[in-house]
């Protein structure tokens, strides 16, 4: 220890001990020539004595070494080094730093994406024990999951269930915050009263809802965000106690959640926005079958999976607890067959639809980093070739093999350490600017997403093996020749020219580089192709045409506001008649749940005389001239008209579909056959079926034509008709938009309006997932391209240098330009297409992980196997034909006086 | 790397030990520790400049000999070293392990 201390004080005291050695060997020195001096003359006992002493430099060096640090001093000494090295050679330093900087800024966006959705814990305590619950049923037709459940069913689940501490449920819901300006339309969820207990977390100001006895007491309650207490409410701690509207109702804020809180109700598709509003509901009197609930539990302390999902699966399949045919969004639970309950963990639930898309794009942002690596590596190859005199000088005056791949392996970490550097900058500029582009469906933000220790400690580890990488090849590559070359060059023996070990090994590095980047191309190309394949699937309707675009404006009616059906007809067809005459409108109507809109109820069906249908159908409220508005083919019959009242008998008009696969006979033989829609409120009358319309795609375009039964917007009693949508065909929507608002207005001024879209972009919201994995995916083969086009160039370009003297030869002995060129790119093509064939296997074996993604495209579709492998060919020679130019243009004299 | 070839190699790891008895005499500078040995060996064991300084060094680092500026014989500034307790007991070290190794070899050696 104490020699610990006196090495640490020598740090300071260097000087001193410097030059106390200096004199002591200089006494030492001396006294040699006194001792000697008696046998020989004075000059002569001097140079006599220094050669016995020997170099004083390296004898002082040694001398100090026990005090010093070795490794930290070589290495300080080697990054000065490596440092000087750089800024002498700006080119490569700079290509390098670039290809590094892309590379790793790439990696380090991605990953913070991918861990922010995917692994960051999230903003509650123990969130690992957190699950949303769900049944699923193995059925002729596969794997049938029903992700939402009926009140009922959580009133009788809640008490019984041992392995969870606390079970909540939650609903999204959207919410109107009136009476404070502007109408605002904020994210809600309608929760249990357990909720926030079940989540851990309490609240910031006021409390949390009261639960068990004292629940009833909070049905006028609300909590809001941090976000919106400080956005609308001026962030005043008196606000707890007092009232807001909501929906029309008012409301005590009872709470105020913490900063830093943030809920996203998770639903099938991915992660809401974040919740503002909390509204407590026991969902009273609600007896129905609608299974609409999402289950929140937490598991107790010690309890697994496997043991929740034995406990719930017992549960499910009891029927006073689950009611048989109880109706989800997502289908119907059949009868007689065994439900099995599963359980998710919440953020692995949230990210599920993009857990796959995200671990791709790792991998893929992984290639463009090897790539990278490789070509800094493959520079760095070429640059030490050009310093083999250097090294041989090193190595020649003693230093050893470990010591030069010490000093390269520095020289490597400190490029790559400044392309993180850069990178990181740069990873940070890219998820400020892109990540508010990316559409919240294709990327559930539920981890909260931004670099941090986590990220940054990832990024650095990126540095370190890409520093390896590229510093070890041509590190233990050239000091394995340095010294043989060292000997060739005392010799004054010429360069070796053509094919040495360090130009093949440069020659398969780029082989692999063509490889990766084929492999990445094939995988854009396919999504590509299969993007091209799923836009021109026609939907059904015409989102725009001759006759203008179809705008919808979308409102939900609350209850307060609108307590009968009779108030809501009313309200549609009095807006909806004045919309007709706006100026600018060809035709317009109203609907429940426009297609490619968030909504679409389906449920059982009837034929009067014929067995039960074994088909689900969507059954959306629609307005007179419905089809007309959206350019749906009439096949037979009519439309509804205004004359289809409440009171007027009541109507249904049928897809195509329904026809198809139910009704024999045709779409003629179709009408006056009776319909009966089962299962939900709004159902249980015989309609008369008056018209056949064509199919539509109501999902989105990757999904089958729905069958459909239409019925009459003002024939329906039920709540579906609380959400509508005035659709309008115009040519001059931004006016009849806004025509649309104000006549909204006029008739329920303290209405927010949920959202206004043109169907065109309602279509394209929906291929927005595909279009931007297309995007992302198309940016790193683009980016991959770039790199590796630049490794064949240099590979080439290089080749042609240190090829000069055989090709002026070839020139002198009358070989043609031609030739010339032929040689050089033939070379080329030679490495293009060895990484062309080792890409096309590599692609074989990958492309498969993109199958979910892929629509009408096999993820061997020979087309994009081919189209992106004849186009990567044909850069890979452009990029040689550069220096094929160049090897055209040398003169054979000057060539040959040269060497 | 810094092997002294020479025809008296010292045995290794004998050197410090060389040193430490040499100093246990009297304080000395270092180029009167390599004439002492020189001379006391009979001109058989020379101690090299290049080993001599780093295993000094290496000494002072681990205090087994401290280090003063002091005046020669011949009126020269010149560093004397000196034994320091810690340095004492090492040579005690070095002794008996010197000894056990040579009475080894010995054995070896008479080994018919």
């Amino acid at each position: 220890m104490g020699s610990l201390l006196r090495r640490l004080l020598f740090l300071f005291r260097r000087d001193r001990l410097d030059r106390d050695l200096d004199e002591e060997l200089r006494f030492h020195e001396e006294m040699t020539a006194q001792s000697l001096a008696d046998d020989m003359g004075g000059d002569e006992a001097r140079a006599a004595a220094r050669r016995r002493v020997g170099n004083p430099l390296r004898l002082r060096e040694r001398a100090r070494e026990p005090w010093t640090f070795p490794t930290i001093e070589t290495l300080a000494q080697d990054v000065r080094h490596a440092l000087r090295l750089m800024r002498r050679d700006p080119a490569f330093t700079i290509t390098a730093l670039a290809t590094l900087a892309l590379g790793i800024g790439l990696s380090t966006a991605i990953f913070s994406v991918a861990y922010g959705v995917l692994w960051r814990p999230l903003p509650y305590p123990n969130p690992d024990r957190l699950v949303i619950l769900s049944a699923a049923q193995q059925t002729g037709k596969g794997v049938k999951t029903i992700w939402t459940w009926a009140p009922v069913s959580y009133a009788a689940l809640g008490p019984r269930l041992d392995a969870f501490d606390h079970l909540a449920a939650y609903v999204s819901i959207e919410a109107q915050l009136t009476g404070r300006g502007e109408p605002l339309q904020v994210p809600a969820v309608e929760v249990s009263p357990n909720f926030f207990t079940t989540l851990g977390v309490g609240p910031a100001h006021g409390r949390t809802f009261l639960a068990g006895a004292g629940a009833a007491d909070d049905d006028r309650a609300v909590i809001v965000s941090d976000r919106l207490w400080r956005s609308s409410l001026k962030a005043d701690p008196a606000f707890v106690g007092q009232s807001i509207t909501i929906n029309g109702l008012p409301r005590t804020v009872v709470g105020v959640l913490p900063r830093g809180f943030s809920f996203r109700p998770v639903v099938r598709a991915g992660a809401l926005p974040e919740a503002d509003v909390f509204l407590p509901s026991r969902w009273p009197g609600d007896a129905g079958r609608s299974a609409f609930l999402y289950l929140l539990g937490r598991m107790k302390p010690g309890v697994n999976k496997e043991r929740a999902e034995t406990e719930l699966t017992a549960l499910v399949n009891d029927p006073s607890i689950v009611a048989p045919g109880a109706l989800a969004p997502e289908g119907v639970l059949a009868p007689n067959v065994r439900t099995i309950a599963r359980t998710a963990g919440l953020q692995e639930y949230g990210a599920g639809p993009v857990r796959t898309l995200l671990l791709i794009v790792l991998g893929a942002v992984a290639f463009v980093l090897l790539i990278a690596c490789v070509n800094v590596a493959n520079l760095q190859m070429a640059r030490l070739t050009a310093r083999r005199g250097e090294l041989s000088v090193r190595m020649a005056l003693g230093a050893g093999r470990r010591r030069v791949v010490r000093q390269l392996l520095t020289e490597a970490l400190v490029l790559s350490l400044g392309g993180a550097a850069f990178g990181v900058l740069l990873a940070r500029i890219a998820i400020d600017v892109t990540l508010p582009l990316v559409p919240q469906a294709v990327l559930p933000r539920l981890g909260g997403i931004e670099i941090d220790g986590g990220v940054m400690a990832f990024s650095i580890a990126l540095t370190l093996v890409s520093g390896l990488l590229i510093g070890l090849v041509p590190a233990l590559r050239v000091s394995g020749t340095a010294l043989a070359d060292g000997r060739a060059l005392h010799a004054g023996e010429a360069r070796t020219t053509g094919d040495g070990p360090g130009e093949r090994l440069r020659t398969l590095l780029v082989v692999a580089q063509v490889a990766m980047t084929l492999v990445l191309l094939i995988g854009a190309g396919l999504l590509m192709h299969s993007f091209v394949r799923l836009t021109s699937v026609s939907p059904g309707f015409e989102a725009s045409g001759r006759d203008g675009v179809v705008s919808t404006v979308r409102v939900t009616l609350p209850e307060r506001l609108f307590d009968r059906p009779e108030r809501i007809h009313a309200f549609a067809r009095g807006v909806l008649d004045r919309v007709r005459y706006l100026p600018g409108v060809t035709a317009a109507s109203l609907v429940n749940s426009p297609p490619f809109g968030r909504m679409f109820i389906q449920g059982d069906f009837s034929i009067e005389g014929q067995p039960k249908p074994n088909l689900a159908a969507g059954r959306p409220k629609i307005g007179a001239g419905y089809f007309q508005t959206l350019g749906i083919p009439l096949l037979a019959g009519r439309e509804f008209t205004a004359g289809d009242t409440a009171e007027a008998p009541r109507v249904a008009i049928v897809s195509e579909r329904i026809v198809r696969e139910c009704l024999p006979g045709g779409p003629g033989e179709a009408l006056g056959r009776r319909v009966r829609l089962d299962g939900l409120s709004d159902g249980s009358e015989w309609l008369t079926v008056v018209g056949v319309v064509a199919d539509i795609r109501h999902m989105g375009l990757d999904r089958d034509v729905q069958p459909m039964i239409y019925v009459p917007f003002q024939q329906d009693r039920s709540d579906f008709v609380r959400f509508v949508s005035f659709v309008a065909r115009t040519s001059n929507s931004a006016a009849v938009v806004e025509g649309i608002r104000a006549e909204i207005r006029r008739a329920a001024p303290d209405l927010a309006i949920t959202a206004t879209v043109t169907m065109d972009e309602a279509v394209a919201a929906s291929v927005a997932p595909p279009r931007f994995r297309m995007l992302v995916l198309g940016l790193f083969a683009l980016a991959a391209t770039l790199i590796a086009t630049c490794g064949i160039y240099g590979l080439m370009a290089y080749a042609v240098t240190q090829r000069r003297r055989e090709i002026g030869v070839r020139v002198a002995l009358g070989a043609e330009r031609s030739d010339v060129l032929r040689l050089v790119l033939g070379r080329a093509l030679q490495v293009v297409t060895a990484g062309a064939v080792l890409g096309l296997a590599g692609a074989i074996a990958v492309t498969r992980v993109l199958r979910t993604f892929l629509f009408g495209v096999t993820p061997t579709d020979p087309l994009a196997f081919t189209v992106v492998t004849a186009a990567l060919v044909a850069v890979g020679l452009t990029a040689a034909w550069v220096p094929a130019r160049r090897a055209t243009r040398i003169d054979p004299v000057e060539a040959l006086r040269a060497e | 790397m810094n092997a002294t070839k020479d025809k008296n190699e010292l045995l290794p790891g004998t050197l410090e030990m060389l040193i430490l008895k040499t100093l246990s005499i009297e304080p000395m500078h270092g180029y009167g520790i390599a004439q002492h040995i020189r001379v006391i060996s009979r001109a058989v064991l020379t101690v090299e400049e290049g080993s001599l300084y780093p295993a000094l060094q290496r000494m002072l680092v681990k205090g087994w000999v401290s280090a003063e500026w002091k005046v020669s014989a011949n009126n020269r500034r010149a560093r004397f070293y000196t034994l320091t307790p810690a340095g004492r007991k090492q040579l005690g070290v070095e002794e008996s392990k010197f000894s056990q190794m040579f009475g080894a070899i010995m054995r070896v050696m008479k080994t018919t």
